[in-house]
């Protein structure tokens, strides 16, 4: 499980907050981070894959930044 | 000294001069005969003679390579000076030893007149008896001639020989001997003037590749006195170029961070450095901090903020936490205008106090943690981003799952922040455009759960509540069973499979 702790639900709405322009309604910013960790999954697995092909040892930026773009082009709403 | 060096060099060429004329060779190499034959005879008369005889008629193109490159050696083994003036002749001679040659090629019987006239200067007695007994006819007299050759050798050939050789070998060994001197010269001439060119030139196209930045780096005081030194080739290349090559061959002398250390004393001279870095004035110390300031921004604004967040300790009391942390984003965002103004205020102060080290080291040090946190949307509004650590904790918790080995670099940790906020920007988007679309000015959980569709996180097979019993925390997921009644059951279902999916 990916923490015990709580993340930061204020952080996580104001930001959105600031982005949308919106309120946020109360537990939707649960939903939010339920789906940043979702994107974040995809995000680490396409890095990992690539950074093994790249013959790279662990996670570097380079893999992170290439994958990056598509990761983002799939939580595209 | 030089002849005896280019002897080597002459034999291939002789033989390729030899091989495209044929018939003014064949003809060459019987009126040579008679007078190499008085050269050649003091060692091996008998040979050469047979030889001689016999070769020109043959005359296979190698063959008489072979004789000329005999001969000539013999010769420059009697007259050590003979090549250095050959070399001096032939270049004088080369378009008579043209036209012999073509006039050996067109009218025959003239030919050997010219010759024998040619020898016959040089040699006198031996010449012209040794052309009329050229004649392969007579053997004896030719030998007779041989002989006497023999006695005259040492006092004549000096005079003599080299007159004779010099039409013979020339017209063989002119052409390629002018080539390969032309092209020695050409050689030195552009060596001479262009080595040190090219040096310049291949160390600027490296550098060149490597970005028009660095050019800029290493723009020194002392390209004055290396562009002085280059006049020359600065006459070649356009002189901003010039300029580059003489920085470069600086930077390669000397290490290139001092050289940018000192260099940027000067910066404010060129025009394009001022571009990059309009802080520069601040002074020499205050590298760091300009060195962040062009990885962070693309616009120009930013530096002067850059510059004045060490001032923030005067107008603190007068700003909010949120202005303090005001960053160079928010200059693009579109900020307050209240909050323009201290930053513009303690820009000046800085231009003032710049010579403080510690002053823009601080600057330096608050603005890094500031920047992560505070940015300002499109809309104007600031907003943090996740905090580090539990971006960390995440990627690292998914990096584990998928499979990767190592600890995530500090690098791609950045990288991630960057894709986390990209990522929360387009969410932020896209939650607006679902909510407004529904009519709404607030974005609810349907909304959320629409664009999970979308994304294809949601389907029937996973409910949001499988995932988020997968991935959220029970305090999270307590949150969660608030919601209205329709979704528990659908989370009941998920459930089961969440768990399964967990277990596995």
């Amino acid at each position: 499980m990916p923490g015990q702790k709580l993340y930061p639900r204020a952080t996580v709405k104001k930001i959105v907050k600031a982005h949308s322009n919106c309120n946020v309604s109360k537990n939707a910013d649960v939903m939010m981070f339920l789906d940043y960790m979702l994107f974040m999954q995809t995000l680490m697995k396409e890095a990992t894959i690539e950074a093994k092909q790249g013959g790279e040892r662990g996670i570097t930026a380079r893999s992170v930044k290439k994958v990056t773009a598509d990761s983002l082009a799939k939580f595209r709403g | 000294m030089a002849g005896e060096n280019q002897h080597p060099d002459m034999t291939p060429t002789r033989r390729a001069s030899s091989a495209e004329p044929f018939a003014s060779s064949n003809r060459r190499s019987v009126l040579r005969t008679p007078a190499s034959q008085a050269r050649g005879l003091p060692r091996l008369q008998g040979l050469s003679a047979s030889g001689r005889k016999v070769a020109p008629p043959t005359a296979t193109p190698h063959a008489r390579a072979a004789f000329r490159t005999i001969d000539s050696r013999r010769a420059a083994i009697f007259t050590p000076h003979r090549a250095r003036r050959k070399s001096l002749r032939e270049v004088r001679d080369s378009p008579r030893d043209f036209l012999l040659s073509l006039g050996r090629v067109l009218a025959r019987n003239t030919e050997v007149i010219t010759t024998s006239s040619s020898s016959s200067p040089g040699e006198g007695d031996k010449g012209p008896g040794s052309d009329g007994a050229g004649n392969d006819a007579t053997l004896g007299s030719i030998n007779v001639d041989d002989e006497d050759d023999d006695e005259e050798l040492p006092k004549r050939p000096r005079l003599s020989l080299p007159i004779d050789e010099e039409d013979e070998d020339d017209s063989d060994d002119l052409q390629p001997h002018r080539s390969v001197l032309i092209d020695d010269d050409n050689n030195f001439t552009m060596q001479s003037i262009e080595m040190p060119r090219r040096a310049y030139s291949e160390q600027p196209m490296n550098r060149f590749s490597m970005g028009s930045v660095r050019m800029s780096d290493y723009f020194d005081t002392h390209d004055m006195l290396h562009s002085e030194d280059v006049g020359i080739d600065s006459g070649f290349f356009p002189p901003t170029v010039a300029l580059d090559e003489t920085n470069i061959t600086m930077g390669l002398e000397e290490l290139p961070s001092p050289e940018r250390l000192d260099s940027e004393g000067n910066r404010p001279d060129l025009g394009r450095e001022s571009d990059f870095k309009i802080e520069i004035p601040v002074g020499d110390v205050n590298e760091s901090t300009f060195l962040m300031a062009p990885q962070v921004a693309d616009s120009p604004d930013r530096s002067p903020v850059a510059n004045g967040e060490p001032m923030y300790d005067d107008y603190a009391p007068l700003l909010d936490q949120r202005s303090d942390n005001y960053d160079d984003e928010d200059l693009l965002g579109g900020v307050p205008a209240l909050e323009d103004e201290p930053v513009e205020a303690p820009a000046e102060h800085l231009h003032d106090e710049a010579e403080l080290e510690s002053a823009t080291m601080k600057g330096a040090e608050r603005r890094g943690p500031t920047k992560k946190s505070i940015k300002v949307s499109k809309y104007g509004i600031e907003y943090p981003s996740l905090p580090s650590a539990v971006v960390k904790r995440l990627a690292q918790n998914f990096a584990k799952a998928s499979g990767a080995k190592g600890k995530i670099t500090p690098d791609a940790m950045k990288a991630i922040m960057q894709a986390s906020d990209w990522f929360f920007e387009q969410l932020g988007e896209d939650l607006q455009a679902y909510a407004k679309h529904a009519g709404r000015k607030t974005i609810d959980e349907s909304d959320v759960l629409t664009l999970m569709k979308r994304q294809r996180q949601i389907n029937p097979n996973t409910t949001p509540f499988a995932l988020a019993q997968r991935h959220l925390p029970r305090e999270l997921l307590q949150e969660l069973r608030m919601t209205p009644p329709a979704i528990p059951k659908r989370r009941r279902k998920a459930k089961g499979g969440a768990e399964d999916e967990d277990i596995t």
